[in-house]
């Protein structure tokens, strides 16, 4: 690999500044989890569907296994690690606790920022729109209804 | 992935310069959703990308332009089109389909001028933008030219643009009142899945009569192409379901469908049949309800 292959890129990274040094095909789930241990965000299918990669980049959702490292450079990156603060967790994953969102888990990182993005454009969405922003989330155990649920809970508070 | 030189010009001359006429392992880059799935799969090896995401100017931004149109920015993300009220006033045919398009995470990310140029058959948006008439402009070094949506497409995955050309902007043109105007998209498997047909139509009728027609059909071939058979059928004819009907036979005539794995060909020519006649039905009942 030679050196324009390589780069550092500085952003904010759950709120603190960070610094990387990555190749430029790496992707940003890729560099969160061997630069910054952060495992939140993880590959699952590869190709943008199942939202397990699902990380905000200057407040939009986007598939972190399809998005180039490179292009975060001077952004602000949110994971799902840095959504509560302290030993506070946030209202989302509090509601999801509480509505019993999930069964394995694997997925609920993903959904959990996309009802970010969704509550932070639509404060108090309807159930359609509910399952209108999360349909391309895909959770193999099915706790779609419990997830809904979840969402409305917090929409309603 | 293998490693590439990527490269981050600030403006459009220097991207334009970055291009290589004769070395199609150079490209250039938008939001990359579409290409990273390439490259993944390694049936795109890139020896240097081209960002576009530094170029800021005359990629960006919807406008409307003087002859009330909407002159649409290359690097406009889907979602910000989806979100935009000046798209959903001038052409709702569009809002709603970016609705369906892939999911948001891939909206927030992909590009007008990516969706266009990666001449991908199943993208949603050509034979919309083929019906409503609209067209490109494409910077090389060479200058600009202009290229209609509907010329863009050379075959599978295949456009009409040179290997060192980039599309900078798409102009929509502005479209008379009462047009009747449906893009029907039939996954055959998910809901969110590639469409295994997509078929846009657009038609003006006078006096109970079609005074002019256009159907597009995507994803069943291998670009997205206008129906002259079925524009042919509707053209002068009564917007009746018998003439919808005989104008949906005529466009399962005329296509070329190809065997992949959102259908067999011959499913295809059936699934054209049903959902050209639909959007043409749709198309009318929208309008008489006065939403259109």
């Amino acid at each position: 690999m030679t050196k324009t292959h390589r780069r550092t890129i500085r952003f904010k990274l759950n709120g603190r500044p960070a610094i990387a040094e990555i190749g430029t095909h790496e992707t940003l789930v890729e560099v969160l989890r061997r630069d910054f241990s952060l495992f939140g965000a993880r590959e699952s299918c590869g190709q943008g569907l199942c939202g397990c990669c699902t990380a905000l980049v200057n407040g939009t959702a986007v598939s972190g296994c399809l998005y180039l490292a490179a292009f975060v450079d001077g952004a602000e990156v949110l994971t799902v690690e840095g959504l509560g603060s302290g030993n506070e967790l946030h209202p989302i994953q509090q509601s999801f606790i509480e509505n019993c969102a999930f069964q394995c888990g694997f997925c609920t990182p993903g959904f959990i920022l996309m009802t970010k993005e969704l509550l932070d454009r639509h404060p108090h969405p309807t159930t359609d729109e509910i399952r209108h922003y999360l349909s391309g989330n895909l959770c193999r155990c099915a706790a779609y209804p419990d997830i809904v649920r979840a969402v409305k809970a917090i929409a309603e508070r | 992935m293998r490693s590439f030189d990527l490269v981050e010009p600030a403006t459009l001359d220097e991207a334009v310069a970055l291009l290589d006429s004769q070395d199609k392992s150079v490209r250039a880059i938008a939001g990359g959703t579409a290409l990273m799935l390439m490259m993944k799969t390694r049936l795109f090896q890139p020896t240097r990308l081209v960002s576009l995401r530094r170029v800021n100017g005359e990629l960006r931004g919807i406008r409307m332009n003087g002859d009330g149109g909407l002159r649409i920015g290359a690097m406009t993300s889907l979602a910000e089109l989806e979100y935009s009220p000046m798209l959903a006033s001038a052409y709702p045919v569009m809002s709603q389909a970016l609705r369906t398009l892939s999911n948001i995470r891939i909206r927030n990310v992909a590009t007008l001028g990516g969706h266009l140029a990666h001449g991908d058959p199943h993208m949603d948006l050509p034979p919309i933008l083929i019906t409503l008439d609209a067209k490109v402009s494409a910077a090389s070094k060479r200058g600009q030219r202009w290229i209609g949506v509907s010329d863009l497409f050379a075959g599978y995955y295949q456009t009409s643009l040179a290997t060192d050309e980039l599309i900078t902007a798409v102009h929509v043109p502005s479209q008379p009142l009462g047009v009747c105007c449906w893009y029907e998209k039939f996954t055959a498997r998910s809901a969110d899945d590639w469409p295994t047909v997509g078929a846009a139509v657009w038609y003006s009728v006078h006096s109970n009569v079609i005074t002019e027609a256009r159907v597009a059909v995507s994803a069943a071939t291998d670009r997205p192409m206008r129906i002259a058979a079925a524009e042919a059928a509707l053209t002068n004819a009564p917007p009746t379901a018998q003439v919808f009907s005989k104008a949906a036979d005529a466009a399962a005539d005329e296509v070329q469908p190809i065997s992949d794995l959102h259908g067999s060909a011959s499913y295809k020519r059936e699934m054209v049949r049903v959902h050209v006649r639909r959007a043409l039905e749709r198309a009318l009942n929208l309008r008489s309800n006065g939403a259109g």
